[in-house]
């Protein structure tokens, strides 16, 4: 194990060293010196779950699609949303226009003295646990993820967003990453906000971090397995998030309203929002213009979901009538 | 099938942590043995073993409060722990939990324990410098980046790096006394040699910001060079160097006349400065760029050596005997330590995400705002006025092992 840390290690003292620092030096960005090494490391992170998409993933969706398409033309837009995102370039976007925004908040905090306890504060048994505190961590960070989802289906304009992400007929092991820009914004405010009230993770715990985007991106794979009827109400599973992606019917008008849990399930069963039916459905959404971003390039899906988000905050008093599906 | 081998000694070690005599055995490389699924009392030297474990232990109770110059306490920045490494074996011999992302750490005006900073967690923990053990925890401070005590030991200084202030205690019950916004990255400190003020730079906004305790309140600001960080007190009194992470070079500024008096270039990335043990007139600078540490000459203002040290060297302290440094590579995960007279390095530890503060328990530490106490010969002797027994075990028990 030391030796592929070692190795991890030695890559990105390279990268840093021979390209990142020279060119910080060089332009006067000393100022991000001490965030380089994050970077850095997102990125190489980027790279290895790509390669996991391209070697395990997509080989797995060949080998057992859950649906037969004559083609993949609809899916390639996705790629790009995984490149853009996992390469940094999106979180580097993210990063610039939420920096003064994170001022703000550290601010707040400091100026109104908001010093709050801790997890391992409130619970010092914790402190000497390190797997433990991070499974505490993760399982606060988790649950704000699945409240967050349901915020992003309950708001008609956070919908005209989010649907951007659901209006995919082609539900691939790349599409988790298919968010529109203000999207992931808003996601990363929330977290921030998160992160101040019961902390950060420590970066220790990055290669499960990296495990739980992978679970994500598992999920969201065109196969037709899953983990078994045990271990689905432990790790979200193909089955579990692809009936999350379901094409709304008459018959079914909520069925994306539920499975809303990124990597843990245990939300969806304690709130009532779980469905283990195990039917096979078809992906996407049953409204036009939603529907309409199916053929778009990256481009074109940014702009039109921008144009459904105004229209969404103009109909504020007719919420999710002109938006949510079957409604 | 190859087994791994199972050090008994370091067992012992974890085991009884506080038994300094085991750990010394267990640095020595005494008691290793082949294992087997477990290891094979048939060639384990029982009875010899069995006399030094009753000798250790006896010695044990009798010394239980020896000195560990041996010890080394790093930071992993990027993490909620620290290092313990033992300078005998090389080897990092413990982690522990502490507050999250703890940076730096400073010896109390007393000396009698170390204060470190865990800035995400905004606490202070309280370690004995000697066996590292942790005594208590002060909660409420906000963002404790980087820590000084005043000379005078009545105030306690903080630099919130992230949170753009700084914050003055008193130093005796860590009572808030002051907050003072400042503009952007405050990151290192400096008190002037007539206890009057405490300087800090301002990583984001390039200045040095003088701070007059007294009163409390900003004196001056001063435009330095890109990426201000270490600071170093003059002997004169009357100038200060700072380092320059955005540049080349140290800055000389002149308290008097609160500007920049000249540039002396050292090396891309000049980041953090130490003044060299017993020697007033040098000081070490470390380039983070150019992975090298300048040895600096503050009569003549000039670079009179330099040393290698690849990694982004950034913090370092000296061991006991003032012959080596050990240096934090940031993004390596590691600590090296440098023989000051070879110039080269001598060993490599690997210890956890990003090591930034790193404290050797001695006379020459650098963790020490205020004046250190008469200094020893030797490095056996740096805790301990004379030969502690401890010292003495390898001696006895080397019979045991013929």
């Amino acid at each position: 194990m030391q030796g592929l840390i070692d190795i991890w290690v030695d890559v990105q003292s390279w990268i840093l060293e021979t390209v990142v620092h020279p060119l910080l030096f060089r332009f006067g960005y000393m100022t991000f010196f001490e965030d380089a090494p994050f970077v850095v490391e997102t990125l190489m992170l980027g790279v290895v779950q790509i390669g996991v998409i391209l070697l395990v993933f997509r080989p797995l969706e060949r080998l057992a699609p859950a649906e037969q398409w004559p083609d993949r033309k609809l899916a390639r837009v996705d790629i790009v949303y995984t490149l853009l995102s996992k390469l940094g370039v999106l979180p580097f976007v993210v990063f610039i226009v939420l920096y003064p925004v994170n001022d703000w908040l550290q601010d707040l905090v400091r100026d109104n003295d908001l010093v709050l306890p801790t997890v391992e504060q409130s619970v010092p048994w914790l402190r000497d646990k390190p797997l433990l505190l991070f499974a505490t961590y993760f399982l606060l960070y988790d649950f704000a993820g699945y409240w967050l989802h349901r915020m992003q289906h309950a708001f008609p304009w956070w919908w005209a967003l989010h649907s951007l992400h659901h209006s995919q007929r082609q539900v691939t092991c790349w599409s988790d990453d298919r968010n529109h820009l203000l999207d992931d914004l808003l996601a990363s405010v929330y977290f921030a906000v998160v992160a101040l009230l019961i902390g950060v993770q420590p970066g220790q715990y990055v290669v499960l971090l990296l495990l739980s985007r992978m679970v994500e991106s598992l999920s969201h794979a065109n196969v037709r397995f899953g983990f078994g009827r045990v271990l689905d109400k432990v790790l979200v599973d193909p089955w579990f998030h692809r009936t999350h992606h379901a094409r709304a019917s008459a018959a079914e008008p909520h069925i994306h309203d539920s499975n809303f849990g990124a990597v843990l399930p245990i939300w969806d069963l304690l709130f009532g929002t779980s469905v283990y039916d195990y039917k096979r459905r078809p992906t996407g959404v049953d409204t036009a213009e939603a529907d309409a971003d199916n053929g778009k390039g990256w481009v074109g899906q940014q702009i039109a979901v921008a144009g459904r988000l105004a229209r969404a905050v103009l109909a504020t008093f007719r919420p999710r009538q002109a938006i949510r599906p079957a409604e | 099938m190859a087994q791994s081998p199972i050090n008994v000694g370091s067992v012992l070690a974890r085991c009884g942590r506080k038994c300094n005599v085991a750990f010394r055995l267990a640095s020595a490389g005494f008691w290793r043995v082949r294992s087997g699924p477990l290891y094979t009392m048939s060639s384990f030297p029982t009875r010899r073993c069995l006399a030094a474990v009753a000798l250790t232990v006896g010695l044990a109770i009798a010394t239980p409060a020896a000195a560990s110059p041996q010890l080394v306490v790093v930071l992993n920045s990027d993490e909620a722990s620290l290092s313990i490494v033992d300078r005998q074996t090389m080897k990092e011999v413990d982690k522990r939990s502490i507050g999250r992302e703890p940076h730096h750490l400073m010896l109390t005006p007393d000396g009698k324990e170390l204060v470190i900073g865990s800035t995400t967690t905004n606490e202070l923990t309280f370690l004995d410098p000697i066996t590292g053990e942790t005594r208590r925890r002060i909660r409420n401070i906000l963002d404790p980046y980087q820590l000084g005590f005043s000379p005078d030991g009545k105030w306690f200084v903080t630099a919130a790096y992230r949170m753009n202030h700084v914050d003055i205690y008193e130093a005796k019950d860590f009572k808030l006394v002051k907050r003072l916004p400042l503009q952007s990255l405050p990151s290192h400190m400096a008190f002037t040699r007539d206890n009057a003020q405490v300087l800090v730079t301002m990583q984001g906004s390039n200045q040095l910001v003088a701070i007059d305790l007294a009163s409390q309140e900003v004196v001056w600001t001063a435009d330095v060079g890109e990426a201000p960080a270490g600071l170093y007190a003059m002997p004169d009194g009357k100038r200060v160097l700072v380092g320059l992470t955005g540049e080349d070079a140290v800055a000389v500024v002149d308290l008097a006349q609160k500007r920049v008096v000249k540039w002396v270039v050292t090396g891309k990335g000049a980041h953090n400065i130490f003044r060299m043990p017993n020697d007033e007139t040098r000081v070490l600078v470390t380039n983070r760029l150019d992975g090298t540490i300048s040895l600096f000459d503050t009569t003549k203002l000039e670079v009179i050596d330099t040393i290698r040290a690849p990694g982004g060297p950034d913090d370092l302290d000296f061991t006991p005997d003032g012959k080596q440094i050990w240096v934090t590579q940031r993004w390596r995960r590691k600590v090296v330590a440098i023989d000051l007279a070879t110039k080269q390095i001598v060993a490599t530890v690997n210890v956890g995400r990003s090591p930034h503060g790193i404290y050797i328990n001695g006379p020459h530490t650098v963790s020490r705002s205020v004046a250190p106490p008469p200094e020893p010969t030797d490095d056996k002797t740096a805790q301990t006025p004379k030969a502690s027994l401890p010292d003495l075990l390898p001696k006895v028990l080397a019979p045991l092992f013929r």
